[in-house]
């Protein structure tokens, strides 16, 4: 255990753009909503300005989200990769550590430790911004971005959203770590190239698009497995289109969460059979693969 | 007493070539072993297999486990500095301690520290800004600093100028080097480490051509400086090398009639590098 503790740590050593894009990011929202004009238009009425509030703290979860999506994508693929380019793996691999221990140490990273770190990254540029724009514009704002309930839901959707994707997503990230324990050179390539070619064969050959729907329903299907039907109501709702409906009932983030849907989904518990055989393989890889 | 490291047929193929080729050989403890062969015989093959970061045939048990199933556990008690500069960049040297010390347990972080500051190298620098020798430092210091019943060294002083080779030499011998330790090593420079070796592993073509104590060497070979007149007399003893030097000609002899080899002329006992040379070209020309 106290091994895996100093693994993580050595992660956060090494990648310093782990904590530096977030902090980033809570700099320039900070700042946008220090200098950034509001338009007294959003605000015209008080369910309007209730809606706004809400749908601005989705749309900076939304912005951390993208951040933490491309640059874990990023650090995946290159995890086990750069030690191995600059030959410092043999540094690690004389320490007793096994390769197993050093993967999971990764995927933690990935999967849990940066994704909380973005949450509250995500939750402190909110409330930054909230305070920063209700001092600014009291007289249109009120108390309007002051609201326990909203608040409450967005922590429940981070939490839920960092659950679900890391195991929707573990094909993906399985994929990554392995290419990133075998390929030589140009990972990123490597990581895009061979489902590309997979694809393509297939419709070529065979004249079918498995594959590619297999893929496809992987990357785009997260949504409408996590999410129900509801979601698209409420986001009408924050948006403000539908101001009645605020009045007629609280819109509620449990509504919109389908936590059974997911679980009960057979491709959730098939994608993370594959995801694990995957991250497997690449622990062999490890284990194999000293340097090039 | 039980060896340290034990091979028996150990082989290793990339493809369909033969990197490894039945080896069997054995490493005692508290000796220093230099692993010595040309380029491509097989050296790294051979120590990567012993200490765990290669899959092979055959048998290997390394202080009594077999090194690709257990490394983990292996590198507990054996530590290894496979390479100059393989410390990564971004890793500063506090960092370094802190990390080992955290994850090793015979490691000492006050001892890394004495070192180090010996080597006049302070805590807070990257091994970005450090230079080779500097860097090489570092990584002894830290291996030094673990308690480790057997040490692998590959080609440790690779690519440093003289100064750097002579600094790490003598720390090993000086303030690592006891009766509990073991040290494998591989190096180009055989002349550097000739003095430290109780031991010599001669590896060609994955093959062992040698393997005997330093003490054996002068018991078993031969060398002799003979001139022109005494050169029919001398080849008549069979020697198995020869070559010219200074107007003599040396000729190598494998458990010769050392009476009748000092009527000759000067016998002495072959250096490391020379019998390497002698053994080698043997085997070339046979």
């Amino acid at each position: 255990m106290k091994t895996y503790v100093w693994l993580v740590k050595r992660e956060f050593w090494e990648n310093r753009a782990i904590w530096i894009i977030p902090a980033a990011i809570v700099v320039l929202l900070t700042l946008a909503s220090l200098f950034g004009t509001i338009e007294a238009t959003f605000f015209d009425s008080a369910e309007r300005t209730r809606s706004m509030a809400g749908l601005m703290f989705l749309a900076f979860g939304a912005l951390f989200f993208s951040a933490l999506s491309i640059y874990s994508y990023w650090y995946l693929l290159d995890c086990l990769y750069t030690d191995r380019r600059d030959r410092s793996v043999l540094f690690w691999k004389s320490l007793p550590i096994s390769d197993t221990a050093t993967v999971l140490s990764k995927l933690f990273v990935a999967l849990v430790a940066m994704p909380l770190l973005y949450f509250a990254a995500a939750d402190a540029a909110s409330l930054l911004a909230a305070f920063v724009l209700s001092v600014r514009a009291h007289s249109l704002l009120g108390n309007a971005l002051w609201q326990p309930d909203v608040w409450l839901q967005l922590q429940a959707i981070w939490l839920y959203v960092i659950v679900t994707t890391a195991i929707w997503y573990l094909p993906v990230t399985g994929w990554l770590l392995l290419i990133s324990a075998w390929a030589k050179r140009a990972v990123m390539l490597w990581s895009v190239l061979p489902p590309l070619a997979v694809i393509l064969a297939e419709r070529l050959f065979i004249g079918t698009h498995a594959c590619l729907s297999a893929i496809g329903d992987r990357l785009i299907g997260y949504t409408s497995t996590a999410f129900n039907s509801h979601a698209y109501a409420w986001a009408d709702q924050w948006s403000g289109d539908q101001p009645s409906a605020i009045s007629s009932g609280a819109p509620s983030a449990w509504r919109i969460l389908d936590p059974w849907g997911f679980l009960s989904s057979p491709s959730t518990w098939i994608g993370a059979l594959v995801g694990s055989a995957l991250i497997a393989a690449a622990v062999q890889l490890r284990k194999r693969k000293a340097d090039q | 007493m039980s060896s340290l490291i034990q091979a028996r047929g150990l082989s290793k193929k990339f493809g369909s070539q033969v990197a490894l080729d039945h080896l069997d050989f054995d490493v005692q403890p508290g000796r220093i072993v230099g692993l010595i062969g040309p380029n491509g015989a097989g050296k790294t093959t051979a120590l990567r297999a012993v200490l765990g970061l290669t899959s092979y045939e055959g048998e290997l048990q390394v202080l009594g486990r077999e090194p690709f199933r257990e490394r983990a556990q292996l590198m507990g008690e054996a530590s290894f500095i496979a390479d100059v500069a393989v410390l990564p960049a971004w890793l500063s040297v506090d960092h370094a301690i802190e990390f080992v010390g955290g994850v090793h347990p015979r490691f000492r972080p006050s001892r890394a520290r004495a070192l180090l500051a010996n080597a006049g190298i302070t805590g807070r620098r990257r091994m970005s800004e450090l230079s080779k020798g500097m860097k090489t430092m570092v990584h002894l210091a830290l291996t030094m600093a673990i308690d480790a019943r057997l040490l692998v060294l590959d080609e440790p002083t690779l690519g440093l100028d003289i100064l750097a080779r002579r600094g790490f030499y003598d720390a090993l011998v000086n303030d690592y080097m006891d009766d509990t330790r073991t040290i494998l090593i591989t190096t180009h420079q055989v002349e550097e480490v000739e003095n430290l070796l109780t031991d010599v592993l001669f590896i060609d073509q994955g093959r062992i051509v040698l393997d005997s104590s330093m003490e054996d060497i002068a018991a078993r070979y031969a060398a002799v400086a003979v001139t022109d007149d005494a050169l029919t007399a001398a080849r008549a003893e069979r020697p198995f090398h020869e070559r010219p030097m200074l107007g003599k000609r040396i000729l190598y002899f494998e458990r010769p009639n050392f009476e009748r080899l000092a009527a000759l002329g000067q016998v002495s006992t072959p250096s490391v590098a020379d019998l390497f040379v002698a053994k080698l070209s043997r085997g070339a020309s046979a």
